[in-house]
């Protein structure tokens, strides 16, 4: 017996002519013990479901019907609708940092279900919750029972939600995004929590992600939605080894693979359907390259060797291949490391101040004796020393915290370092004064990672890029400007058009865009990327990236190229570097660092950014412990969460750097053939 | 905590030091001389110049500051050269009676102000939120003068059941001092408690729209439980500072009311000394209402800080 | 294309709101006559009439005679130019001050932020009428120090908030672009920071232009504002006080028109919000 049917599910909101259908006729089943992966980018209405399914959006927007262990919900009243939330159906949603109640001890959050459903007394249900948060890994439950949310990291908080969201033991569990705000390691961590539970306690998972590596690891079988539609639905080695429909096959081709740096990424072309005004015929027509008449008919979901699929021409359409709409270049011209750097960063350390929780007294104004707290320098950069050559693209991954945008910003002097020294095409711009700062910042500039945040608001997109070239080119005339701004937006791929239109009219992709634009109108040799694609949708990073590919090989650009994901980073990058609590743990060419042996943090990395059509069996996956919140003072920076410690020498030495025949550094204890050796043999375990 | 509290301590004290030194500036320069005040009208140069000095009038600010606030802080503000009697005395008497109406009119604007904001929240859009509104939006836009004037006329005048002013004693009869004091308290009261319902309803509001309040449904709490367990404490927040700010109204509220109703608080008080450049008078009630309202507001930093465990328990302030 | 304009159109007629709607056209009337009162009275403010004291409404005097025989109707509409500048006066003061110091604070930060901040802080720790009082008790007081004083204690809040907005916004990357590219810090407040604050500003200034309207109305009931025969409202109702009991149209004309006023730019800046960010305006703030 199926555990979850949906039938039919659409949801609408307001009424015609401006109806928006966030979900059109959706049918899923999923059977108990099963994990059933939602797939979709923003705006596929992958959440709705969920929310649908919960009861926790208005009734008169859903229409269909969602049958439970047999029994149809949404005739329920609300009130029998609520008894099943939280005790047979539970989801865990996405932020963990919002998610938690800020005036609550953790302890009585997760207690309130089992005194409201299985109606224990207080104290019972205390000592279940401890329980709970014990069994989601928690070491010391106690503890974390009395704190308050804000004492806790993202990681632990959402344990705690997946902690309260099992605690009555539910048949269902829906996680809405439960891993996106969190980093890799973490991540994996979760996932591998996530896993194990619903096999041990056999209960049907509704995975809704847009990660299709996500997906990999942990579904059965897989949804994939795309504008309030299900598009395809299959065994997750079906549906990611064979993707039948066009838009599947588009995701896929979207996603930077490890390891498959030649290769140019396929990515979908054209903007996401309204929604208030959807097609009759096939929702993916407009970007599909497939496309043909026969496409405007109304397409049905129809069943194909265990599978379904909305799309008549996926069989045909499937021996043609993506077409690649923008020229092909070659990366494969990696620059000799000798050749003089355009930058170079000599021992960079960085600390801020941060109060210690102690009291003293501390003369203001000359004569006012105040109160302030004491305050202690925390290390965010240790001895950072890397340098770009011209033309190269240096990338740099870590994730949060490790300091990474910090030393995006002190290459170009945005912020100041403590101590060590920037040399910018043979001059240190660590004192250079304001005309040398002019100067420098003409061929240095930065492309930021919101798309939204880096354009203002109240000027239009042509505004924003005369204006910075005519900041670089004060000579230039009017006519000169606004021609030059043009060839920019003609550059970066935009309509001319858009010179006069408001970032608010622009998607996500194409504001990107106009930040890229607007960093090239003073023809710089250096780009400090900061994470330019990751607030992008999968299809439209891929267009970024092959954007930032070409625009490299055309203008000779040095890129410092940052991201947390080592998958668009090896994509994109000559040498990458490891950033992991403000050290470099590993640094080389690309191919060697995506090649054994790696740092173990680098290893981690490396699994967590698993490629999504590649069997998972092939690489035993690596779970790192532990939390990435803690700063050590002494000794290796990964020490206490290393699967490869090898005693207290980790604990107070600094590491020392290894070096490999392919240029590779790796500041580890081990030596390189142990480090080999360890690599190897996970290999053959698995 | 313990680190917060000595901090907002010594701000207060700071704060306070600065005010003393504004107000006896600021009286220093006033218009009318002292000593011709007492001298009175027709006194000969001479005698001013005698009292003058006596006074210490002629020395330096700082050294007339000293000797002032080192005074104050006994308790001690001196001769109202009015009224001649000890100013600590006067101000003692009016603080007690104006202490009596602004304690029971910000019971009435706390208890009152939430229910409101809280009953509008819950039933957003119905019929309650928008009578609500309708109330909150009349409230904020009546002046108290002239909404305790409107009482007057239609309570004390047209209807003849409450007088229209003065005071008395709670312990002699309670009826006729609830009766002498209920028309200042619904003067008081109106403003505030439409201010404190509006933002009440407005964080209420940002509360039951939180993440946090969707994942208690998404628990399958009781719809009671969600409101009065997760959103109302959270809600509260932020009114508390409301609250302490609105004292500051309610002082202003105070003088204003005093006036209109007659009522021997600090208010009038404060009025009459303006009004006869009394200047240790006039020192004394500033002082002593800047203190109170300092003291208002710490004690909202302090129940704030209760309330919100990310101050109770470090990280962050 | 098309479903771009759509939600143009709609944005447009969402922020055409009857609350915006109503207040701009109570305003537009008030502020006719505040500014044509005088020529609109059928008699001046100030003209008295020994036979025609305390005379209830009539088709002569619509409102009714004062205490010294004057037309209750002209005083009222006379009295309007002067209540609404005393407000908007000392709106406009607190902004002219507040405002440049806010973004410089919250650009900056540092030092300069720590002082101005501080210096709000006492300024803030006296009860709003207290400062006030304190400003007009050392001289003789008049309207144009009424303005003065109620726009140094609207001066605190102004900063504040003009503060936090630029705070918020200097955390936005195109102001770390505008960095990149070396812009001067006054480029950067004026072109970049001032556009986006201004909408805020603009409407919390607006409901405050009513807090500052009743605090100089209460001013001048105190005796510390408008001096007579000024027919500012505050004043007229002080002065109708002892005869409230006899002629009650004397104080309910100011009152009532006061209370009309207030409410009228209350609607205008709710409306205005909910024209900007209909969020906040559904949360009614």
């Amino acid at each position: 017996m199926t555990l979850l049917s949906i039938k039919n599910l659409t949801v609408s909101y307001g009424s015609p002519p401006y109806q928006l259908k966030a979900l059109n006729a959706v049918n899923i089943d999923i059977a108990p013990g099963e994990t059933v992966a939602l797939v979709g980018e923003s705006g596929s209405g992958k959440s709705t479901i969920a929310m649908a399914i919960m009861d926790l959006i208005p009734r008169k927007a859903v229409s269909g019907e969602i049958f439970f262990k047999g029994r149809e919900l949404t005739s329920l009243p609300s009130e029998e609708r609520r008894k099943l939330r939280g005790r047979n159906i539970s989801i865990v949603f996405q932020d963990p940092f919002t998610s938690l109640n800020p005036s609550i001890r953790i302890g009585k959050q997760i207690a309130e279900g089992l005194t409201t459903h299985l109606g224990m007394s207080n104290a019972q249900a205390m000592k279940r919750a401890a329980e709970a948060l014990k069994e989601v890994g928690i070491a010391d439950p106690e503890t974390v029972a009395n704190a308050y949310p804000h004492q806790l990291s993202g990681g632990m908080r959402q344990r705690v939600l997946i902690a309260s969201a099992l605690v009555c033991n539910p048949e269902l569990l829906i996680l809405d995004e439960p891993t996106t705000a969190l980093d890799v390691t973490i991540e994996a961590q979760v996932l591998d929590l996530v896993q194990e539970i619903a096999a041990r306690r056999h209960v049907g998972v509704l995975f809704i992600t847009h990660n299709l590596g996500v997906v990999n690891k942990i579904a059965d079988r897989v949804c994939v939605l795309y504008a309030g539609q299900l598009v395809e639905e299959g065994t997750k080695e079906r549906v990611l080894r064979d993707p039948l429909h066009p838009y599947t096959r588009g995701l896929l081709g979207s996603i930077p693979k490890l390891g498959h740096r030649e290769s140019r990424l396929t990515p979908i072309e054209g903007r996401f359907p309204d929604l208030t005004d959807t097609p009759t015929g096939c929702i993916f027509e407009e970007r599909c390259p497939f496309r043909e008449a026969a496409c405007s008919e109304p397409q049905q979901l129809r069943s194909l060797e265990n599978r379904r699929i909305k799309c008549w021409k996926a069989e045909p359409a499937q021996v043609e291949t993506w077409p690649v709409t923008e020229r092909h270049t070659s990366t494969s011209d990696v620059r000799s490391s000798d050749e003089k750097a355009l930058v170079e960063l000599q021992k960079i350390t960085k600390r801020f101040t941060s109060s210690t929780g102690k009291l003293t007294l501390k003369t203001k104004l000359g004569f006012l004796p105040l109160p302030a707290v004491e305050k202690k320098s925390v290390g965010v950069l240790n001895e950072i020393s890397l340098s770009i050559g011209r033309g190269e693209v240096l990338g740099l991954v870590g994730e949060s915290g490790s300091g990474k945008s910090t030393l995006g910003r002190i290459m170009l002097k945005l912020i100041d370092a403590s101590d060590g020294r920037v040399v910018f095409d043979g001059k240190e711009i660590s004192d250079a004064s304001d005309g040398e700062l002019k100067e420098f910042r003409k061929r240095a500039q930065i492309v930021f990672q919101n798309p939204t945040s880096s354009l203002n608001p109240r000027r239009t997109i042509g505004d924003a890029i005369s204006r910075a070239f005519k900041l670089a080119n004060p000579q230039a005339d009017r006519k000169t400007v606004r021609k030059s701004a043009e060839e920019l937006i003609d550059r970066v791929g935009l309509p001319i058009r858009y010179f006069d239109r408001y970032p608010h009219q622009l998607s996500g992709g194409e504001k990107q865009r106009v930040g890229i634009a607007r960093a090239l109108a003073s023809n710089p040799d250096l780009i400090v990327c900061d994470e330019p694609v990751s607030a992008l949708d999968v299809s439209v990073q891929a267009t970024v990236l092959n954007l930032f590919k070409d625009l490299r090989s055309d203008m000779n650009l040095s890129y410092l190229f940052i991201s947390h994901d080592l998958a668009v980073i090896s994509h994109i990058s000559d040498r990458i570097a490891v950033l992991y609590m403000g050290t470099i743990v590993e640094e080389g060419p690309a191919a060697a660092v995506l090649d054994a042996p790696h740092h173990p943090y680098t290893e981690a990395l490396l699994s967590a950014a698993a490629v999504p059509d590649e069997a998972e069996t092939d690489k035993k996956r690596i779970v790192v412990k532990g939390d990435n919140i803690r700063r050590v003072t002494h000794g290796c920076v990964f020490q206490g969460r290393c699967r490869r410690q090898i005693g207290s020498i980790c604990e107070t030495t600094k590491p020392p750097i290894r070096e490999t025949d392919q240029g590779l550094r790796i500041a580890c204890h081990l030596s390189v053939d142990d480090l080999l050796m360890g690599q190897k043999q996970l290999a053959e375990n698995s | 905590m313990a680190l917060y509290v000595i901090n907002r301590l010594l701000a207060v004290m700071v704060v306070l030091l600065v005010i003393s030194m504004l107000v006896f500036g600021v009286t220093q320069i006033m218009p009318g001389d002292v000593a011709s005040t007492i001298a009175g009208q027709f006194a000969s140069p001479e005698v001013v110049d005698a009292i003058r000095e006596k006074l210490g009038l002629n020395d330096p600010f700082y050294v007339q500051y000293w000797r002032w606030i080192s005074s104050v802080v006994t308790g001690d503000f001196g001769q109202s050269l009015i009224m001649e009697r000890p100013v600590s005395a006067l101000i003692s008497e009016a603080f007690m009676a104006s202490a009596s109406l602004a304690i029971v009119s910000f019971i009435s604007v706390t208890l009152f102000g939430i229910l409101l904001g809280v009953w509008a929240a819950v039933r957003r859009d119905k019929l309650a939120d928008n009578l609500v509104s309708t109330f909150t939006y009349v409230g904020i836009s009546i002046p108290e003068f002239f909404w305790g004037i409107v009482l007057i006329m239609f309570f004390a005048n047209y209807l003849q059941i409450l007088p229209s002013g003065g005071v008395a004693s709670i312990s002699a009869s309670p009826g006729v001092w609830l009766s002498h004091i209920i028309l200042p308290v619904i003067t008081l009261t109106l403003t505030l408690i439409a201010h404190v319902s509006r933002l009440t309803r407005s964080s209420m509001l940002e509360a039951l729209d939180s993440q946090y309040v969707r994942n208690a449904r998404a628990k399958g709490l009781p719809e009671r439980t969600v409101i009065f367990r997760h959103a109302l404490p959270n809600a509260l927040m932020p009114t508390i500072t409301v609250l302490a700010l609105d004292v500051g109204w309610l002082i202003g509220g105070i003088v204003v009311v005093e006036v209109v109703f007659s009522y021997p608080g600090i208010g009038r008080l404060l009025m009459f000394a303006i009004e006869r450049h009394d200047l240790p008078l006039i020192q004394a009630s500033i002082l002593v209402i800047a203190l109170i309202y300092c003291l208002a507001n710490l004690v909202a930093d302090l129940l704030y800080a209760v309330v919100n465990p990310k101050i109770r328990y470090g990280n962050g302030e | 294309m098309a479903s771009s304009s759509r939600s143009t159109q709609t944005a447009v007629f969402r922020s055409l709101n009857s609350k915006l709607l109503i207040g701009s056209g109570l305003l537009l009337l008030i502020a006719f006559v505040a500014i044509f009162g005088s020529w609109l009275s059928p008699y001046a403010y100030d003209q008295m009439s020994v036979l025609q004291r305390m005379k209830p409404p009539s088709s002569a005097h619509w409102f009714g005679t004062d205490e010294l025989g004057r037309d209750v109707f002209s005083r009222t509409l006379t009295g309007a130019g002067m209540s609404i500048a005393i407000g908007f006066g000392a709106t406009m003061l607190s902004l002219l001050v507040g405002v440049p110091l806010g973004l410089l604070s919250g650009y900056k930060r540092g030092g300069f932020d720590e002082f101005v901040m501080r210096c709000m802080d006492v300024l803030l720790s006296m009860p709003p009428i207290m400062l006030g009082l304190l400003f007009l008790a050392v001289s003789e007081p008049s309207a144009w120090k009424a303005i003065l004083a109620v726009g140094c204690v609207y001066i605190p809040p102004t900063v504040r908030l003009t503060r936090s907005i630029a705070l918020e916004l200097a955390n936005e990357e195109f102001i770390e672009a505008a960095r990149a590219r070396s812009e001067s810090t006054w480029y950067i407040l004026i072109k970049e920071i001032l556009p986006n604050a201004w909408p805020t500003i603009a409407v919390e200034g607006s409901l405050r232009v009513t807090f500052a309207i009743l605090l100089g109305a209460a001013l001048s009931f105190l005796g510390m504002g408008a001096q007579p025969p000024s027919s500012e409202w505050g004043l007229m109702i002080s002065q109708a006080r002892p005869y409230i009991a006899q002629a009650p149209w004397i104080a309910l004309a100011p009152g009532l028109a006061m209370c009309l006023t207030v409410i009228a730019i209350n609607l205008f800046g709710d409306g205005l919000r909910a024209a900007i960010d209909p969020r906040s305006a559904s949360r009614g703030h």
